[in-house]
């Protein structure tokens, strides 16, 4: 378990028994359970097993089809605006710190993203119907 | 067996020439686009070891700034992949010879 | 520093310009004067910086009041950006080349596509991007500026959404890029490693040449390459024709030229200032580069039928040249070298650019007979093209001139120089091959558009600043 750890001050690898005991047994009752329904159950072979089970309904046609390209505009703009909260992390860590000033620029910040956001919203990349 | 940032070292160029190799060789646009992040998150890695290291935040920091700008590439660089793949309704970075005299 | 503010500000005005005005043409207008305030307000931070002479001379004819504080360099954001004389002297050059970029093919945006206000937003970035490399003092801020100078161009090069060859550009670019991006992040880490720091001067006491870690040696060698791949240094070059073909000709103008010129200064300053001092572990690996820069954009553009690629090859041997100001480590003028350079490759490439996006075809022979169509554009083509191949009495001449003597004064370089003067006879060839094309063969080449008087009169001001720049180059140095 040494890999996991970059400092070993108050952690010593005892601590960490629990933790192998629990993966321990997580992949022992994996193991257990598959090797246990491979050799117990019913083996029968039809054509039927291999068909996808829909909830008892026959499947139609591929499930690959195109999407609309507005779920890929929508998870982009998701990504972006979602990365960008990382900053306030060191933020708020040093919420005290910084006070007033760091404030201040915080905000700055949050109007230039406003800005993207209102320019996005503008555009319409968010309406779902057109 | 203590894990020194050596330890650190090579495995950040381990993924990072992972990532080198998969950028060369594989055809697929997305998946050279993923042997990318693989590099610069081998870079995170190292940059995270040093600073554990050096016990300097700066690096952590620098961390922060290479995830959202990787962001940000992602978001040109997927919107530039589906431009094309609507054009050509393919990612094989293959035909992309049309420039070629 | 206002300079970057307010280039930020006016891409998001521009941003919403495009949300509120419809009509193409005052949209053009809105950004020319945005352009020009830039070069205002660029001019005005100079003054301040520089000596009273420039600056009674500008507030005279501003009409403003002096609030100098005289305090330069200065040190921003905990050491991380230094503003210095020669870093607004070069954000300036570069600011007023992009307002003539912007004058004479700024009209082209609207032929390209749609959203023009966008196109102009994104050109403020990108420069935005090139203000924070002039300026950066520390790698966070290398990396930061690099990737806001990238990321708007991979948009720009896939402007043209009905064009495939656009798209494919865009998406070989992008590929490339961040491939690149990756390459220079792994250098700032080893680097990192081996100094401790990410501050370009405060590093500088770690990198002894008598005990050099590992890391830093190839940190260095990592930095090199990726800068390589953004400046199309040769072998790191091969996306550069593509990517410059495929992009719409008003762009490549733009990326060609002023771009290119800004990571330069970024490349000049980080291997001058961090790591002049251990110069001999890379001077080698950058002249072979060098050489093999030269010879690859010289030879292979002798064999292109298309001027635009063939400027595309040429901005790569001209790279080449620039890369000699990156060697010359103790030489003192090698800034100035790259700063001339960097003005006088760019006002000549927009005002090829500039005639390119009139015609309609881009092959040699699509240039048959223009002398007789319309003599002024030939003309101006040939002093561009002067400069270009750096014929004397052109801004070309001088640039490669005073690069080519800062590496003499380092000394140990005579190989490459003399080389380096062995193709730029070659170059002359693929150049002139345009004036011959126009001058003595037959033809009748069509231009997309009508040369207007104020094109005319705007060219004629680009080949006098170009002629300026071959007489008179120390009014484009720095007063020391």
């Amino acid at each position: 378990m040494h890999l996991l750890l970059l400092t070993a001050d108050q952690n010593t690898p005892f601590n960490y028994f629990p933790v192998a005991l629990q993966l321990v047994i997580a992949i022992g009752f994996v193991a257990v359970m598959m090797g246990a329904t491979h050799l117990l159950g019913p083996k029968r072979r039809t054509k039927d097993k291999l068909v996808n089970f829909e909830s008892g309904i026959p499947s139609v046609g591929n499930a690959r089809q195109p999407m609309g390209i507005k779920y890929f505009l929508v998870a982009i703009l998701f990504v972006l605006f979602d990365v960008e909260v990382i900053f306030f992390y060191p933020y708020a860590v040093n919420f005290r710190f910084l006070g007033a000033e760091g404030f201040k620029e915080v905000v700055l910040f949050v109007a230039f993203f406003f800005c993207g956001f209102l320019y996005i919203v503008k555009k319409g990349a968010l309406d779902w119907e057109d | 067996m203590p894990v020194s940032s050596t330890h650190y070292l090579f495995l950040s160029l381990l993924l990072f020439s992972i990532g080198i190799m998969g950028t060369l060789m594989r055809r697929n646009a997305i998946i050279i686009f993923m042997c990318i992040e693989l590099m610069l998150n081998a870079v995170n890695l190292l940059l995270v070891a040093f600073s554990k290291m050096y016990a300097d935040a700066d690096a952590q920091i620098f961390v922060f700034f290479i995830m959202v700008v990787a962001a940000a590439e992602v978001a040109v660089g997927l919107a530039v992949i589906v431009m094309m793949y609507r054009k050509v309704h393919s990612v094989d970075i293959n035909i992309l010879n049309r420039l070629k005299h | 520093m206002t300079a970057i503010i307010a280039t930020t500000v006016f891409g998001i005005i521009m941003m919403f310009t495009g949300l509120f005005v419809d009509n193409k043409k005052t949209v053009s207008s809105i950004a020319a004067v945005l352009f020009v305030a830039l070069l205002g307000i660029n001019i005005m931070e100079l003054s301040d910086a520089t000596g009273p002479a420039l600056r009674s001379m500008t507030l005279s004819l501003l009409g403003t009041a002096d609030n100098t504080n005289g305090a330069f360099p200065q040190l921003l954001f905990n050491n991380m950006l230094r503003i210095d004389k020669m870093s607004m002297w070069f954000g300036t050059a570069m600011t007023a080349c992009t307002a003539l970029y912007i004058l004479l093919i700024g009209k082209e945006f609207r032929k390209v596509g749609t959203h023009v206000a966008e196109y102009f937003a994104l050109i403020f970035f990108i420069l935005c991007g090139l203000y924070i490399l002039t300026a950066y003092n520390s790698m966070l801020m290398l990396f930061i500026g690099i990737e806001i100078m990238s990321i708007p161009q991979y948009v720009l090069a896939g402007s043209d959404k009905r064009n495939l060859k656009s798209s494919e550009a865009s998406l070989k670019y992008f590929l490339m890029g961040a491939f690149s991006t990756g390459i220079l992040l792994m250098g700032i880490t080893l680097l990192y490693g081996a100094t401790r720091t990410f501050n370009v001067t405060e590093m500088v006491p770690m990198l002894h040449s008598e005990s050099l870690n590992p890391l830093a040696i190839s940190g260095i060698v990592f930095i090199m390459v990726a800068l390589g791949f953004k400046v199309s240094a040769a072998p790191m070059h091969t996306w550069t024709p593509d990517v410059y073909d495929g992009t719409p000709t008003a762009f490549t103008a733009f990326m060609a030229t002023i771009v290119k010129a800004g990571v330069f200064f970024a490349f000049l300053r980080l291997f001058h200032v961090s790591f002049g001092n251990i110069s001999e572990h890379w001077l080698m690996i950058l002249a072979i580069v060098t050489a093999l820069t030269l010879l690859i954009g010289n030879v292979t553009a002798v064999y292109q039928q298309s001027v635009k690629r063939m400027l595309a090859y040429s901005s790569i041997a001209q790279a080449g040249f620039m890369l000699f100001s990156v060697l010359a480590v103790s030489s003192n003028i090698a800034w100035n070298g790259i700063i001339l350079y960097g003005v006088a490759y760019s006002v000549a490439t927009i005002g090829v650019f500039a005639v390119l996006v009139k015609m309609k075809d881009y092959t040699y022979d699509g240039f048959n007979g223009l002398a007789k169509k319309n003599p002024l554009l030939a003309f101006v083509t040939t002093i561009f093209l002067f400069s270009l191949a750096g014929i004397p009495l052109t801004g070309g001449f001088m640039a490669k001139y005073y690069v080519l003597l800062a590496v003499m004064h380092q000394g140990n370089m005579m190989w490459l120089v003399i080389f380096a003067l062995l193709m730029a006879a070659i170059s002359v060839y693929y150049y002139f091959r345009v004036i011959i094309a126009m001058y003595f063969k037959q033809g009748d080449p069509e231009l997309t558009s009508e040369v207007t008087m104020g094109d005319q009169v705007l060219l004629i001001a680009t080949t006098i600043i170009v002629i300026l720049l071959g007489v008179m180059p120390h009014w484009f140095l720095m007063p020391a």
